[in-house]
Order: C-alpha cells, then sequence, then structure tokens
C-alpha cells in the first residue's frame, strides 16, 4: 500500500473524487462520475510526479443496480496498481467518454465492452462487436442474460453457428444477482 | 413468432426459432449491411487501385481461427481489418457461473500454449480476495513450472516464426523441445497441454522423482540444445533479411498502444512485471531483463525474435536458481473446501511468454465470482497489427503477425 500515492490522489482530485480512496493489497482505488473521466485521465497519464503510461485493464461490471467501467492503470512511480471506477452509467443508457484519444490501444477493449455490456463509448471510431456476430442483440455479460440450464436444448444450443433474432424477454428487476457495494 | 426467414439465413429443423447461415463456409469481404461506424466505413470504401482480400479464418499462419479482410493496391496493403469471434467461448460467463475451484479448469484452455500462466493470475486474485498465505515450497513450484512453460512456449514462437517465412525444419526442433518439456509436466499434473495444476493455495501435489530425473536429465542439455536452435536460424541470411525492418515498433506507440511483454521490452522499454511489479518470489531469483529496439526509431520484427530467444537463457538461470533454492514444507495453504471469500475486489497481474496476464475478480460474498474480467496480451498484441502492417506487402503481414506471438484461444476468450 502506497499513502504517499494515496494523498496525491486525495489532494489532486479532490473535486473529482465521488468515494474515498481505498487501499488493498497492492491496489490503490479511486471512483469518479463518468463525466470526469477523461481529464482525470488525462491528468494521471501526463502529470510527472503520476506518470500512469500503461492501460493494464479495461473492465465493464453490471453491477445489477447499474453499470461501472473499470480501468486499471500501471505507473513506475508506485509500486500500486491503480484502480479507477468510474461509475454510475444507468442500465438501461449507458454511456462513457472514450480512451482512444490517450491510449489508442483502448479502442478494441472498449469494442469487447460494448460487445459484452452494451456500454457506448462516445468517441470511440469503431464501436462495433467485436466477439459476437453483428446481427446479434442482446449483450451476454448482464446480469438480466441467463445462461440456459441445458444447453443442447436450448435455442442457442448446438455447435453451428446460430443466432437468436429476438432480443431476449425483459427480466423481473428482483431476480438479478447484485453487489450493490461492488 | 417471426414467419420470414431473411436472405442468406435458414431455419434450423429442431427449433424454427433458430437462424443459420444458408451458406456455411463462404466469405464475402464486405459486409451485406451498411457500415455502422466511422471506421468501418472508411476501411469498406476502395480507392482508386484497391481491391479486398479475404484470409482466413481458416488459414494455416493465423496460429487459430482469425479472418482477417486485407485491403491492398496490388501487392502493398492498404489497410487490415481483422475480424474476431471464431473461437470465443463466454468464458467469462462461464467463470460467473462456477465455483473458485472450477473456475481454474476453465481458464486452462484460453491460451493452450502456455496455460499455467492463464490460471497464474486468476489464482493470484483469488489468494488475494480470501487473505490466503502460501506455502514457499508452493511460490516456487509454481516459478519452476511456469518458467518451463515459457521456455517451451518460447521454443514453439520461434519455429511458428519460420513456418510462416516458409522454412519448415526450426518447428521439428521446437517441438522436440516443447515435448520433453510437457512429458515432464505431466508427469506431475497428469496432462500435457491443459495441466489444470495450480489451486488457490498453492499447487495440486508435490513435485515427483520422475519429474526431477526428467528435469535434470534436460536441464543438463538444454543450454546446448538453445544453442542449436539458435543456429538454425540466428544465421540464416533469407530469415535475417526477412525479418528486419518491418513491423517497426516504437516506444510511445508501444505504451499508447497498451502493449505488455516482450513485445514492449523490444520497443526499448525496460518493463517486466517480475521486476517492475514483484509477485511469487521473483525478488529473490537473480535474472536479468533484455532489452532491445533502444533506439529512436525502436525495435522491428527481427528485435521482437530475437529479445525472446534471449529470454530463454533467462527462464533457464532461474530454473537452476529454483532448482537449488528450493524450501521443504506443505504446497497447499489449508482452506476450506467451499470458498466464500468476503465481497471486494482484487485485480492480479503476472508476466507470462506474451505480456501481461490479468484478472479483475468481483466476490459478493457467495462461493461464485459476481464477475471475472480476464486480460489477454494478445488481444492487445493483435489490434497492432492494424498500426503495423498499413504500407507492407502482403507477404509480410503473416511474418509481423507472429513476431508479435498471438494465441487465438486468448484472443477470442
Amino acid at each position: 500500500m502506497d499513502r504517499p500515492l494515496r494523498r496525491r490522489l486525495e489532494t489532486r482530485f479532490a473535486n473529482e473524487l465521488t468515494g474515498p480512496v481505498r487501499q488493498r493489497h497492492d491496489a490503490t482505488e479511486i471512483r469518479i462520475g463518468p463525466a470526469a473521466l477523461t481529464s482525470v485521465m488525462a491528468t494521471l497519464h501526463d502529470e510527472p510526479d503520476l506518470d500512469f503510461a500503461l492501460l493494464a485493464d479495461l473492465a465493464g461490471v453490471d453491477t445489477g443496480d447499474h453499470m461501472q467501467v473499470v480501468y486499471h492503470l500501471w505507473s513506475a512511480k508506485t509500486p500500486d496498481w491503480l484502480r479507477v471506477i468510474a461509475e454510475p452509467l444507468p442500465r438501461d443508457d449507458p454511456r462513457i467518454p472514450t480512451l482512444t484519444g490517450l491510449w489508442p490501444g483502448a479502442e478494441w477493449m472498449e469494442r469487447e465492452a460494448y460487445d459484452m455490456f452494451g456500454i457506448v463509448f462516445e468517441g470511440n471510431r469503431d464501436l462495433r462487436r467485436i466477439y459476437m456476430p453483428p446481427d446479434y442483440t442482446s449483450f451476454p455479460l448482464r446480469k438480466d442474460f441467463f445462461l440456459p440450464d441445458d444447453a443442447a436444448r436450448s435455442p442457442g444450443g448446438g455447435v453451428r453457428h446460430v443466432e437468436r433474432p429476438e432480443a431476449p424477454p425483459a427480466v423481473a428487476a428482483g431476480s438479478l444477482r447484485r453487489t450493490p457495494g461492488a | 413468432m417471426v414467419t420470414e426467414t431473411p436472405i442468406g439465413k435458414i431455419r434450423s429443423d429442431d427449433d424454427p426459432r433458430v437462424l443459420l447461415d444458408e451458406q456455411i463456409g463462404s466469405f464475402e469481404p464486405v459486409p451485406p449491411y451498411p457500415p455502422r461506424t466511422e471506421r468501418e466505413s472508411e476501411f469498406y470504401t476502395l480507392g482508386d487501385g484497391e481491391m479486398f482480400l479475404n484470409m482466413g479464418p481458416q488459414h494455416p499462419s493465423t496460429h487459430g481461427v482469425l479472418r482477417v479482410v486485407l485491403k491492398i493496391s496490388g501487392e502493398n496493403v492498404v489497410d487490415l481489418d481483422p475480424v474476431l469471434g471464431y473461437l470465443h467461448r463466454g468464458v467469462e460467463k462461464l467463470c460467473e457461473n462456477s465455483d473458485y475451484h472450477h473456475i481454474i479448469s476453465q481458464v486452462d484452455p484460453l491460451e493452450y500454449v502456455s496455460s499455467l500462466f492463464c490460471e497464474w493470475s486468476p489464482v493470484m486474485a483469488f489468494e488475494k480476495l480470501l487473505d490466503v498465505e502460501v506455502p514457499r515450497r508452493a511460490e516456487y513450484i509454481r516459478v519452476l513450472t511456469g518458467e518451463l512453460l515459457r521456455v517451451a512456449s518460447h521454443a514453439l514462437f520461434q519455429g511458428w516464426m519460420a513456418l510462416d517465412l516458409g522454412g519448415l525444419t526450426p518447428i521439428l526442433y521446437s517441438f522436440i523441445e516443447r515435448d520433453e518439456i510437457v512429458e515432464m509436466l505431466a508427469s506431475i499434473t497428469g496432462q500435457r497441454m491443459l495441466f489444470n495444476y495450480f489451486r488457490i493455495g498453492g499447487v495440486n501435489g508435490d513435485v515427483n522423482h520422475e519429474f526431477m530425473s526428467r528435469l535434470g536429465d534436460w536441464m543438463s542439455r538444454a543450454a546446448k540444445q538453445h544453442e542449436t536452435s539458435i543456429g538454425l536460424l540466428n544465421e540464416n541470411e533469407i530469415f535475417v533479411r526477412r525479418m528486419r525492418d518491418i513491423g517497426r515498433l516504437d516506444r510511445d506507440l508501444a505504451l499508447r498502444m497498451a502493449v505488455t511483454g516482450p513485445n514492449l521490452r523490444a520497443a526499448g522499454v525496460p518493463y517486466d512485471l517480475r521486476r517492475a511489479h514483484p509477485y511469487s518470489v521473483y525478488p529473490e531469483l537473480e535474472f536479468d531483463i533484455p532489452v532491445r529496439g533502444t533506439g529512436p526509431e525502436g525495435g522491428d520484427a527481427l528485435d521482437r525474435y530475437l529479445l525472446r530467444l534471449e529470454e530463454v537463457k533467462q527462464s533457464l538461470r532461474i530454473i537452476d536458481q529454483c532448482l537449488h533454492n528450493m524450501p521443504d514444507g506443505p504446497v497447499m495453504a489449508k482452506l476450506p473446501r467451499l470458498l466464500r471469500p468476503r465481497p471486494g475486489r482484487a485485480w492480479a497481474a503476472i508476466e507470462g511468454p506474451r505480456g501481461l496476464y490479468g484478472t479483475y475478480a468481483i466476490s459478493d460474498g457467495t462461493d461464485q465470482p459476481f464477475r471475472m474480467k480476464i486480460h489477454d496480451p494478445s488481444f492487445v498484441h493483435l489490434q497492432l497489427v492494424v498500426q503495423l502492417m498499413r504500407g507492407n506487402l502482403i507477404a509480410d503481414t503473416m511474418a509481423v503477425m507472429a513476431s508479435l506471438d498471438p494465441i487465438m484461444g486468448g484472443v477470442d476468450k
């Protein structure tokens, strides 16, 4: 745990942080709103005493209540990983600015999060589905997408190239698995 | 109920709701729908004297099932569009519906060439969630088996690299080396490919006599064997001239494209997680981090190839130290059969033969992770092909792709 990094982040992003800076094991975690993402990331990347040069990972998360986009950054200036959680994105229309201006390599990671969760990264020039077929209509990693109990009998089962033309049925809000604290 | 069948589709006999492709195996380079993004409309608009060429998904040198649409002008590649998803298995969704022990076998086939590294980062992430201390002997065994597999993976890379350039001999030598190592690992894991060996809190079983005798036998000639395989290619003028000055990657582009692993080190950045963010027992071991392409123009495909050969020598050093320093003791921490970590989040990343393998796991207090994101380096490196190939020859496409060493099982998850 890098205590000085925590103080630096708290003073530098006093206005942007939406929750306390948390530290556990070798990760420091900050939470910001989606609107502040571009400026916070640019500061983290450009400022010499932060210098987070490498985007290690980009993950979409559906907590059951809202969507998150979680970024993991690495810097030579600190022994910690930095986890930036951008939330909340509404589940019915998740939108967040793209990071491809800062890291062009985020393009495919954003495409993956779009494909799996339907999160729209505004400004990404190539926001197409990346794994699923182009005429697929659902977002598989959302919590309202259930795995069929028996793959052999389900319409989506089998090894051939298959697709479900209709959108999945709406799910009652109470039946979702959720972690409000995530 | 939908009654009309779209053009190009037929209805399944088993379930009329399911639409199947009428002609499986035929690929039109241009998609049958209007472009959806800026990039897609730019790519699928032909300029003067340009044409599309469809490569894959069953092209022999794509290291898996990858389809690439090339936009070419004469012999030059103007632009390219990789189409993924032919190997997509939804591993992350399966992991969310499996318990923590079961996940290790789910992530194994992600990268079938070096599957221990796919197990390592989830296992580390779960250990952080559970606050488990791994016994030191288990950590040494993990490093030992991991470095052995890194040697096997780099040996196979060397053979593939030559195969993609039209040389058949090196892959035969590569497989001799790889076969010795996987047989060795099979004696402790019982498997030749998908080892399923790491466990949360340790490893599944201690090293045995057969493994040690095979390893000692191999170590006595590994360095010499490595020199032989270096001699096969490094002095081959055709190979070297084909590889030089193609796919140049400089420091700035590499960092902005989120490249990690040997590809980043061959672009002049001395970034190795084993030193930059130490985990396991790597701080106790002596080894160097080879770096190439430190000049302003960065490293080319040849640099990426040579760097991996140098890494093999360092791995042999680590294996030797592991054998000498390995302590006695248990190989598993004491843990209950059913794991229910407290709600929380954990990220763990390791340095594999291709780069950063990471896992972000969220626990909600049940015996299954709420969300598990797997980061695979091949996925990130493959999008680099688009940047590196513009303006190069078609024949060099496969050479550049092979020099980045992507494995499609990891790309498609």
